[in-house]
Parts: structure tokens; C-alpha cells; sequence
């Protein structure tokens, strides 16, 4: 049951970053667009997006109660010495979520829409930024564990850990995946040549962008040393990833190039998924690097007890749930794909 | 300020706030598939107009109270690190079910809100009764995982060691069911009179009245009932705090001494230094009975407990008041309700509109005021007789500042969802 726990375990926090990702990615492009261009993405966002908007964000719910009820001593570390990037994350939630009410609700459409897209734009942009600062923090291997009779400041143990150049670079990295989802998404639902133009064009951009951090990120993680960078260089199955990764680059860019809906999106999904999937076995089970010790997430694990009644109640919750997801993407057309 | 009571008032004032969002995103539902219903049945078009207005309101809720939601998953292992590292697998159940159950009405809503005129009528009808019972069931699912730390059961404890975990067991503990019955009820009897009164303040100013009368109609019929229903599920609440949380027993009735036939106090102002309670009015023998059901049964008074074992009396004992006194109230004006059935010519009368416009906030401080007396009133423990509040809180110091930029967080939204829902009344009256 272990195995079908941590299999829902990535399985939300991938579509997290998938889903999720898409939507902050759209507020990002909205940033970067003109004033007529911003009003067209708002539109296809929300009529592709609308239905499941709720849905998208559940995922992290989901994904936390599964970390606190089968890995409680892994969720412990998490919670206590990144609470600070956290509550800066849960701002930038309330923020867009507070947001997207106003946008869509306020029975007056006034002037006063001006300051909801402002706000919406900045809280897509910060909370992408600390999620990945979060992730960042994690295996950044800056955390410092508190030590009786130490000298620690407060600092030392609570904001050195997540607050440093290499967690600042994983943000960036998100901020830019989150885009490049977005982009890459927005193409195969563009109705007019100039719409489908400039997501085109952020699509170009974005993958730079992604491309130039993860070096940087490589790059500046072999200098300094960062544990988890070393690990990566040296894991085969992280360097095959995003070896894969920077293959199917090749074909992205030509269908992109081509306006290609359908495989444009099926190869950005591949994208996230190479680098998630590169992220993640690095390390595993050790997500958690501090600058003394490296968790495992399955030290402390909770249970047989726990884990096959989480599990069991894991495969009903899905067994409901994503048929239902589906049946609701394909009722309202929301994905062009999936329109006959 | 300390931590822990920085922590400790950061979590209430959370609470304070989710509570109302959820509550009303978990009622409305149920008014709105009314109101549909009806539209469907006899195709009154002002019907029609309600469901949509009552849809917003709908949407509106479930955003605030996801975000919500979502900043408290967080902040129980952010302020509560020690309570979560141990209670978290144990109770692990209720909350990934209410996880599923709040996914399903997330899909639902999505197959509501985008259903019009898409979807065949009946079905799309019946996704809205999908929002609503999911919505309750992830209410009754939440109140579990809560009773727990009044009930905790499921595991064994020793030497600060929780072993035999039995997820079943603790999701199914003592206090589950008297509780979820009594949140459910307070859920409609709170979400009822508020959306009323609303509604009754427009009929009371002459704003769009047909509408405002068919919504009021509505509202008043689910809290009518639940609030006559609500004594009841008290009273099995009360008799079970008497017998398993003794301390709360004694301190919502601010009772001292361990006597024999002991009276109920109704008011009274708490002297806690003094430790006795002045100005109140007595019912002889009243406790003994409401606690185990024989007039002459001995009631254990605070004195007898270790101090460090009791729970604040004076706040636990006003709120208790409150509770209970709204509560009758509200029983009172639901049978009142009622009456005005068989005279009609009640509800012509502007005084029966402000009668009902003037309980618009009751019920949800009687709802604030019951959580208020059984959070306070399991104090010192943040798990009954296994874990003390102090010994969960985390280590990181400097709560104080979270608490402050959570009170800023808060209370924006109170205003943004005022404010908003303000706009839609407005809306709906100016559309005539």
C-alpha cells in the first residue's frame, strides 16, 4: 500500500505543478501581454479553464494531507523550518484567489477591474516564486536543524535555510515553467491568428527563459557545491530525464514553429514531467537535504495501519474523482483535444 | 505576546472566519437546488432569477472557503508541528476523506456553474444536490477529525509513544456523531436566518419583494426546522461532555464546588480569583438532571481538578450563555415562523420583516460562541488527557507577526466578500 500512497503522493504534486502551473502561468502571460491581448487571454483562460478552476487547486490539499498523515516526521521538518516562504506562498494564494472572485463575480464591471487584473498578475507571479523557493529550500541543503547549546540565530535556522541564491534560482525556474506550461497550453485554444501569434511568441520566450535558468541552475549549483546538484550530475536517471528533456526540445519547437495544437501541448506535458520526474529521483527517498543530515521521506514513515487505510481511502477518492474530472473536461469541451 | 498565545489566537481567529465561509458554502447548496427545483416545476422565471443570484453567492463561498481551507491545512502543522507529527496519521482518515469529498463538490460546482443550458436539465440539477451533500459531508468529515482531540481514541499511549494505530476507530470516536449533529444543525440554523434576514431587510425596505419573499421562504423553512431540532442535539452534547470531559462540563457552568443536586446558573458574572460566579439566577437541581438525567446526581466541580488541569471558567461560561440563550431565541422565532403560517396576517406587518432582519447575525454568533466553549473549554490539552496545548506549539518564535499578517489576511477578505455580496444585492434589485 506504501507504493499506491507515494504513487498518489507525486501523482498530485505533478498535476499540481501541471495544472496549477498552467493557471499561474496564464496571469504570467497576462503580464506580458498588451492591453488587447490581455483581455483575449483572460477570456480563453477562463472558458477553458473556468470548470476546473477549483479542481486545479485541490491538488495541493490532497498533497499535503498525504504528506502529514503517512510521512509525519518528513512533514514535520517542512513545516517547521520553512514556515516563513510558506505563509509568503498561502499570501499569494489568498491574493489570486481573492483575485479571480473579483474578476469573475463583482456584479460591476468597472474601472475597479483594472486593480483585480494588477493583483491577480503580481500574486501569479509570487506564488510560483515561492513554491519553488520552498522546493528550493528543501534540498538546497541549507536548512540548518536546530542543535541544543548551539549558537543559532534566528536566521541561522529559519531563513538561511530557503533564503539564499540557489532557492531564489529554483523560484525563477518555476516562475518560468509556469509560463512555458501556460504558452505552450494556450496554443491549441487561440481563436484568432494574432492571439495564436503572441502565444506562439511567449512560448519562444519562455522556453528560453527555462532553458537559461536550468543552467544556471546546474551551473551554479556545480560551482558552490550544492549537494543536490552534485547528486545530479551524478544519478543516470536524472541526467537520461533531462537528457530526454532537452531532446524533445527539438520537436517542441518545430510544432510550435508549426502551430501544431494537439503536439505542441503533449510535448510540453512530456517537459514537466522529465523535469519533475529529474527533480525527483535525484534523491529519492532523501527529499530532504539539510546541511548536517539528509531526510528520507520514508524515515518515520507512519504505520502499516495508517498507509493501508490512507491507500485504500486513496484508490475510492480516485476511483470517484478523476472519472468525474474527466467527464467534466469533456461535458463543456473544455480542451479543444477533445472535441470530436 | 508569547508564542503559544499568539499561536493559540492566531488559530482561533482562522477558525473564526473559515467556519463562516464553510458554513455558508456548505448551506447554500441546498437553498439554491430549492429554488431550481421550483424554477423547474413551475417555471416562474423569478425562480430562475433567485438561482443564479443564489449561485453566485454559492461560487463566491467556495473560493473564499478553499483558500481558506487551504491556508489552515497549512497552518496546522505550521503553528501545531508537535500535534500534527503524532495526531496527523491518526487521524488521517477523516481529513483524506474529507479531502475526496471536497474534490467531488468541486467538480460538481464546475458541472453546475458552466451547466446552464449545456447540460440535460435533470442531470444538471442534480449536480447542484451533489454540491451540497458533498459539502456537508466534508463538514461532518472535519468535525470528526476535531472530535478526536475531545474523544481521542484509535491508538495506545504510553511514554509519549502512540502505538496500535487504528485509523477506523479514531475517525469513529465517542464524541463524532453528538458533534457533527450538533454542527450540522448549526451550520442551517446560522447560514437560514442569516440569508433570511437578508432577504427580510429588502422585503422590510420594499426592494423587489416577490423575489426577496420566495428567497426568504426558503432560508427561513431549513433554519426554522434545524433550530427547533437544535435543543435537542444540545442536550445529547451536554450529557456526553458530562461524562467524558468533565473539566468543560464544570467550567461552561462555572461550577466550583462537587456537590450533590447541583442548580443551573443562567448569567452571573465569573470571579475567577475568588473562583465563585455572582449576579446569576439559579435553577435548583436544573444541572444535575441536564448532565445525567437524575435530579440528585453529583456534579464534580472545577475544584476538584488539578489547576493545571483546568480550563479558562469565565469565557468558556459567557459563551456558553450566549450559545444556549441565542439558541432559544432562535427555536422561539423558527416555531414563531411557523405560526405565521396559520396567521397570514403577521406577514403583512413590518415589524415581523425587522423581527427576522434583526436575527440575520444571531446565529452565527451562537455558532462562534459553541466552538468558543469547546475549543476553550478542552484547555489545557490540545488532545484530551494525552497532549497539552504548550507541548504542540512550534519552536519557531515570533508567532506574533504570522498572527498579525493572518488578522490582515482575514479580515480583507471579511470585507471583499461583504462588499461583493453587497454589490450582487444591489444588483438584483436594480435589474427590476
Amino acid at each position: 500500500m506504501l507504493s499506491v500512497v507515494l504513487f498518489f503522493l507525486f501523482f498530485s504534486l505533478f498535476l499540481y505543478v501541471l495544472l496549477a502551473g498552467a493557471d499561474f502561468g496564464a496571469g504570467i502571460i497576462e503580464l506580458f501581454s498588451s492591453r488587447n491581448q490581455q483581455e483575449k487571454t483572460k477570456k480563453t483562460v477562463y472558458r477553458v479553464m473556468g470548470p476546473i478552476w477549483e479542481a486545479n487547486h485541490i491538488w495541493i490539499i490532497i498533497l499535503i494531507v498525504i504528506l502529514w498523515v503517512a510521512f509525519p516526521v518528513y512533514y514535520q521538518i517542512f513545516v517547521v523550518y520553512l514556515h516563513i516562504p510558506i505563509t509568503l506562498m498561502l499570501l499569494g494564494i489568498t491574493m489570486r484567489g481573492l483575485a479571480f472572485i473579483f474578476r469573475h463575480y463583482d456584479a460591476v464591471k468597472g474601472k475597479s477591474q483594472v486593480w483585480y487584473n494588477g493583483m491577480f498578475k503580481i500574486a501569479s507571479v509570487v506564488t510560483p516564486f515561492f513554491l519553488g523557493m520552498i522546493f528550493g529550500g528543501l534540498v538546497g541543503g541549507n536548512i540548518q536543524l536546530f542543535e541544543e547549546g548551539t549558537n543559532q540565530s534566528f536566521a541561522d535556522i529559519y531563513i538561511k535555510g530557503w533564503l539564499n541564491p540557489f532557492s531564489i534560482l529554483v523560484g525563477l525556474f518555476y516562475v518560468a515553467l509556469c509560463g512555458f506550461i501556460a504558452a505552450n497550453f494556450l496554443i491549441g485554444e487561440a481563436d484568432e491568428n494574432n492571439e495564436l501569434e503572441n502565444y506562439r511568441k511567449k512560448a519562444s520566450v519562455a522556453t528560453i527563459v527555462l532553458v537559461f535558468f536550468g543552467f544556471l541552475i546546474l551551473g551554479y549549483g556545480y560551482w558552490k557545491e550544492v549537494a543536490f546538484v552534485q547528486d545530479f550530475i551524478h544519478n543516470p536517471i536524472s541526467i537520461i530525464a533531462i537528457g530526454l528533456s532537452a531532446l524533445f526540445l527539438i520537436p517542441l519547437w518545430m510544432m510550435i514553429k508549426r502551430k501544431q495544437k494537439k503536439w505542441t501541448r503533449i510535448l510540453a506535458g512530456f517537459q514537466v514531467f522529465f523535469v519533475i520526474a529529474a527533480a525527483m529521483t535525484v534523491h529519492f527517498p532523501h527529499i530532504i537535504i539539510t546541511s548536517t543530515k539528509e531526510y528520507s521521506i520514508l524515515e518515520g514513515v507512519a504505520p502499516d495501519s495508517v498507509i493501508t487505510s490512507l491507500g485504500v481511502a486513496l484508490l475510492i477518492g480516485g476511483a470517484i474523482i478523476l472519472p468525474g474530472l474527466f467527464h467534466l473536461m469533456r461535458s463543456f469541451q473544455l480542451i479543444k483535444l477533445f472535441k470530436k | 505576546m508569547e508564542n503559544l498565545e499568539a499561536a493559540r489566537l492566531q488559530m482561533a481567529l482562522t477558525l473564526i472566519f473559515h467556519i463562516v465561509f464553510a458554513c455558508i458554502g456548505m448551506v447554500m447548496p441546498f437553498f439554491m437546488v430549492i429554488s431550481h427545483y421550483k424554477w423547474l416545476k413551475t417555471k416562474d422565471e423569478i425562480y430562475l432569477k433567485l438561482t443564479k443570484a443564489w449561485q453566485k453567492g454559492v461560487a463566491i463561498f467556495f473560493v473564499t472557503g478553499a483558500v481558506s481551507g487551504t491556508a489552515l491545512s497549512f497552518e496546522l502543522g505550521l503553528l501545531w508541528p508537535g500535534f500534527m507529527e503524532h495526531a496527523g496519521p491518526i487521524i488521517g482518515m477523516p481529513f483524506s476523506l474529507e479531502g475526496a469529498a471536497f474534490f467531488v463538490e468541486a467538480i460538481a460546482l464546475g458541472f453546475y456553474l458552466y451547466g446552464w443550458n449545456k447540460l440535460p436539465e435533470k442531470f444538471h440539477w442534480f449536480t447542484g444536490v451533489i454540491i451540497g451533500i458533498s459539502g456537508v459531508l466534508s463538514g461532518i468529515l472535519v468535525v470528526a477529525a476535531n472530535s478526536w482531540m475531545n474523544a481521542p481514541s484509535g491508538f495506545d499511549y504510553k511514554d509519549g509513544v502512540f502505538s496500535n494505530i487504528d485509523p477506523i476507530k479514531a475517525m469513529l470516536n465517542e464524541a463524532w456523531f453528538t458533534q457533527a449533529l450538533h454542527m450540522t444543525l448549526a451550520a442551517f440554523v446560522a447560514t437560514g436566518f442569516a440569508v433570511a434576514g437578508i432577504h427580510a431587510y429588502q422585503i422590510y425596505k420594499g426592494r423587489n419583494k416577490p423575489l426577496h419573499k420566495k428567497a426568504f421562504h426558503i432560508a427561513i423553512s431549513f433554519a426554522a426546522v434545524a433550530a427547533i431540532l437544535q435543543p435537542i442535539s444540545g442536550d445529547l452534547s451536554a450529557k456526553d461532555i458530562a461524562e467524558r470531559q468533565p473539566a468543560k462540563l464544570a467550567a461552561l457552568e462555572a461550577h466550583y464546588e462537587t456537590k450533590k443536586g447541583v442548580p443551573l446558573y443562567i448569567g452571573g458574572i465569573v470571579d475567577e480569583e475568588k473562583r465563585e460566579v455572582n449576579y446569576k439566577i439559579e435553577i435548583p437541581n436544573a444541572l444535575s438532571f441536564l448532565a445525567f438525567g437524575d435530579f440528585d446526581a453529583e456534579v464534580k466541580g472545577l475544584n476538584d481538578f488539578p489547576i493545571e488541569d483546568q480550563p479558562p471558567v469565565a469565557i468558556v461560561h459567557y459563551a456558553f450563555q450566549i450559545m444556549v440563550g441565542i439558541g432559544t431565541l432562535l427555536a422561539l422565532a423558527g416555531l414563531l415562523y411557523f405560526l405565521s403560517a396559520k396567521w397570514k396576517h403577521w406577514r403583512v406587518k413590518k415589524r415581523f420583516w425587522l423581527f427576522f432582519t434583526l436575527l440575520t447575525p444571531l446565529g452565527f454568533i451562537a455558532l462562534e460562541a459553541g466552538w468558543i466553549v469547546t475549543e476553550v473549554g478542552r484547555q489545557p490539552w490540545i488532545i484530551h488527557n494525552v497532549m497539552r496545548t504548550k507541548d504542540a506549539v512550534t519552536p519557531m518564535p515570533g508567532i506574533f507577526y504570522s498572527l498579525i499578517t493572518y488578522s490582515f489576511i482575514y479580515v480583507l477578505l471579511t470585507f471583499v466578500v461583504s462588499w461583493l455580496m453587497i454589490r450582487q444585492i444591489n444588483a438584483l434589485n436594480n435589474e427590476e
